[in-house]
């Protein structure tokens, strides 16, 4: 069985992920960020993905312990890796990249513009409505991604890195009004599965 | 909550689910006397089924009269779950006067859902003292520690999840045999413990009541005027199979700061009428919202398009989509739009805000289309009452809004 924890940054929507893992078959459940590397690899995961939370991640020199902890993790951890909402900001930071204040927050629904489906996104283009709840957003992606989504507002609704298979969301795929939220997790299952196999 | 994640299933099996709950609540209370609290909402009443499958004639069902329930529902709970196949014998507690004093004054939503937890639990704590009871069952399910938590709003079930401990401040230890489920699983844990329709698919209702949604301070006329209204908006509405509706109660009092003006501007653009059509007002009373995983208690605008418009706009989702973006984008101290659908000059100084929303799982909600005649026609049966001026429809989905108003 496939082994996925969801870390826990206080985000609305963080036990929805393990509940979507779940529904697919996976074993999941929900970790601190603090939680030591030791621990964490003797669970044997099989890859990890980080929801969302409240804080901001603008000033990288000044994030929360939580969120300090997670960007420990997202450099840490070398296993295939989905970032979701404001974890999709610090991967984006972790990395070098820059998050502002959204010009134009979302929140409810948005519309997403695919620019490359790959097979994260596999399934999902042209367009799709995708549910948001953002103040800040990346503007500036670190070097070795790739944008793979766009709105009308935000110019960095998805990234992937080029070789890894490490990938940022803004939106939230965990939620039930997210159209084909589920066949993002799916995607996400076959890369982990591939992954594995090599 | 973290050993029991870790147990694996395929999606939600009720009878795993079952045959583990059970057993982990026999083990836990020994054969001592337990008390269930029950609301008559679905979740309390699936949980307490759950505990009495493991715990038979140890389990005491216990439901508190807040006063703040809707108009006759805790004589007819009491007796619909005496019935088969529930068979419950509830015992109620008679406590509207502490509840109604404990919040008289506090025109903030959270201290009003503090003070209601405090006074709940100080209702519970006499009962468990009685009946020399260790330990209270109750119906939390997954969104009200995920909100508590997160800082959203004070759940009135939520204790140990905030740091609170129950058998310190309150003499008893608390069970949530649902703290890990959503609705959804939560209606099909029902209808496999043979729960009747009418139960297991019963409209939500917040435990602090109309205390929630009587928007800022709480007063007898406010939460009389209230019942009235939520008996027309539930007779209206339950036919369409919405997931959650009911009306809020507010008062006619309304901030400078941002201007109508400038607010009726933005709301014209959005929509591409001019600035004649358009006129909104901005409530004094806060309302919460969730934006960006943050609590945001923040203002709620009342827009009134000119009758033509209205008419015309009224059952366009797109158009109103942009008139609730467009207002809360450029305003970050605006949470909440809502429409206005009919008034009658001259009326009281109370307006009704009807929200109504489709939602799996009450973590996101869109507004549901209701169509304007029925609109209409709830908001000309609740001007009747004389305290009232003003019906608007809630036309902001969650995020950024949040299903309660408060």
């Amino acid at each position: 069985m496939t082994t996925i924890p969801v870390v826990y940054v206080k985000g609305q929507y963080n036990h929805l992920i393990v509940r979507n893992l779940k529904e697919l078959g996976v074993d999941s459940k929900l970790l601190p960020p603090s939680v030591p590397l030791e621990q964490l690899e003797s669970m044997k995961p099989d890859a990890l993905v980080m929801g969302g939370g409240p804080q901001s991640v603008r000033s990288p020199d000044k994030l929360t312990g939580e969120l300090a902890d997670a960007a420990r993790l997202i450099r840490q951890v070398k296993l295939p890796m989905l970032c979701i909402c404001v974890t999709h900001q610090l991967l984006a930071t972790a990395f070098g990249g820059v998050t502002e204040a959204a010009r134009k927050p979302e929140f409810g629904p948005v519309e997403i513009s695919v620019i490359d489906e790959g097979q994260i996104l596999a399934g999902l283009g042209p367009s799709f409505t995708a549910w948001e709840s953002h103040n800040d957003e990346v503007v500036k992606t670190p070097q070795g991604f790739q944008i793979i989504a766009r709105s009308s507002n935000c110019s960095v609704e998805a990234m992937r890195h080029e070789t890894r298979d490490v990938f940022g969301v803004q939106f939230h795929p965990e939620v039930s009004h997210t159209q084909k939220g589920v066949d993002l997790f799916k995607n996400f299952l076959h890369i982990v599965e591939e992954h594995n196999r090599t | 909550m973290g050993e029991r994640l870790s147990v694996a299933v395929q999606g939600f099996h009720p009878s795993s689910f079952l045959s583990e709950e059970t057993a982990r609540l026999r083990e836990l209370t020994q054969g001592k006397k337990v008390i269930s609290a029950v609301s008559g909402g679905v979740d309390s009443t699936v949980a307490t089924l759950v505990a009495r499958e493991a715990l038979g004639d140890n389990l005491l069902p216990i439901m508190i009269d807040t006063g703040l329930l809707r108009a006759g529902e805790p004589e007819q709970v009491k007796e619909s779950l005496s019935r088969s196949p529930t068979a419950l014998k509830i015992r109620l507690v008679h406590a509207s006067g502490k509840f109604l004093a404990s919040v008289k004054g506090e025109t903030t939503a959270e201290e009003k859902r503090k003070k209601f937890r405090e006074t709940f639990y100080q209702v519970l704590k006499e009962e468990a003292q009685k009946e020399g009871c260790e330990y209270i069952v109750q119906g939390t399910i997954a969104p009200d520690w995920i909100e508590t938590q997160g800082g959203i709003k004070t759940q009135h079930n939520i204790l140990e999840q905030v740091g609170i401990d129950p058998a310190t401040t309150y003499g008893f230890k608390i069970i949530e045999p649902l703290a890990d489920l959503y609705k959804d699983q939560v209606r099909s844990l029902g209808r496999y413990l043979n729960l009747p329709k009418e139960l297991s698919e019963r409209q939500p209702f917040p435990g602090p009541g109309l205390l929630v949604r009587s928007i800022g301070n709480v007063t007898k006329e406010k939460v009389r005027v209230l019942k009235e209204a939520t008996k027309i908006v539930e007779a209206g509405l339950s036919p369409f199979n919405y997931e959650q509706y009911f009306p809020a109660v507010i008062e006619n009092r309304f901030a400078k700061d941002p201007s109508p003006k400038t607010i009726s501007e933005t709301a014209g653009e959005a929509l591409g009428l001019p600035k004649s059509e358009v006129h909104a007002d901005v409530f004094e009373d806060r309302v919460t919202g969730v934006k960006g995983d943050q609590r945001c208690y923040g203002l709620l605008a009342g827009v009134k398009l000119s009758e033509e418009s209205s008419e015309t706009y009224g059952w366009l989702q797109d158009r109103l989509r942009q008139l609730q973006t467009g207002i809360v984008e450029k305003f970050p101290d605006i949470t909440r739009v809502a429409l206005l659908v009919k008034e009658r000059r001259g009326g009281g100084s109370l307006s009704i805000l009807v929200r109504a929303v489709s939602t799996r799982d009450f973590m996101t909600a869109a507004v549901s289309p209701v169509p304007w005649k029925i609109l209409k026609d709830i908001s000309k049966q609740i001007l009747k009452e004389e305290s009232v001026s003003r019906v608007y429809y809630d036309i902001t989905p969650k995020p950024p809004g949040t299903i309660e108003f408060e």
